[in-house]
């Protein structure tokens, strides 16, 4: 089964891998010691870890035998984006307003 | 912490009249979007443009009117989604008109993106993501 790369709003949609990304931002963890953590299988678990990893929000070392997660910052770019996306909408906009405002007030 | 984009600009109108300018469809249509915007508390209404081609967004906003204290705050949902409508994201819009000596100072708040808000509750946190997280938390905490 291949795993569709999902961007970063798709990513962190799920509730579980939110969770893995929180503990994830505590500290780096094994696999083994993420998994622990979830009711769910551990097929499962490795999906979403695949997941986080396309997108970019982790890296996975290896360490001796043990995987090992690790918070990466490329998947928060999109985020970034967003959000910087509708700063510079609203100081657009916003600069038509004063625009308009100042001119209706020299017309009068 | 806050989650919002916040912005704070200055007119040099009265807030009655710039007020008419965030309430009337044919002013908002001016400077913002087209709109069936009416200051009615649980109203609902569109914004809308023409996305250009290639755009991250789709061109039809869902909103709803939370808040009317006319001349002083108006808040509405703003409920978009990305051009293939399979991101949706909801936040809401907060308006607040404060008069002073020569004008209004006029306030917007956007915030509530439902997508961001589980992640950024823990700041501490992300903190160990290094200097582009923190970059993201200045950012929505302007």
């Amino acid at each position: 089964m291949s795993t569709a790369t999902l961007d970063a709003f798709q990513v962190i949609a799920d509730p579980s891998r939110r969770q893995m990304l929180m503990m994830l931002s505590k500290n780096s963890m094994t696999i083994n010691s993420l998994a622990e953590n979830f009711a769910m299988s551990r097929p499962a678990v490795s999906k979403h870890i695949k997941i986080l990893y396309g997108a970019g929000f982790i890296s996975i070392k290896d360490i001796g035998r043990e995987r090992h997660c690790v918070l990466k910052k490329d998947g928060f770019d999109e985020l970034q984006r967003f959000i910087n996306f509708f700063d510079n909408f609203w100081t657009a906009r916003l600069k038509t307003l004063q625009d308009l405002l100042t001119k209706k007030a020299k017309s009068k | 912490m806050q989650k919002a984009i916040t912005q704070t600009w200055h007119f040099d109108q009265q807030p009655e009249e710039v007020w008419d300018y965030l309430t009337k469809p044919e002013l908002l249509e001016q400077w913002l979007m087209k709109t069936d915007f009416k200051p009615v508390k649980g109203y609902q209404f569109q914004f809308s443009f023409d996305p250009k081609p290639g755009s991250t967004y789709h061109g039809v906003v869902n909103c709803e009117v939370k808040e009317v204290l006319p001349f002083s705050k108006l808040s509405y949902t703003w409920n978009g989604s990305t051009a293939d409508q399979q991101r949706k994201f909801n936040s809401l819009v907060v308006w607040t008109l404060i008069p002073t000596k020569n004008g209004t100072q006029l306030h917007i708040q956007h915030d509530g993106f439902v997508v961001l808000e589980d992640m950024l509750t823990h700041e501490a946190g992300w903190k160990a993501c290094g200097q582009r997280l923190e970059q993201l938390l200045t950012t929505i905490s302007l």
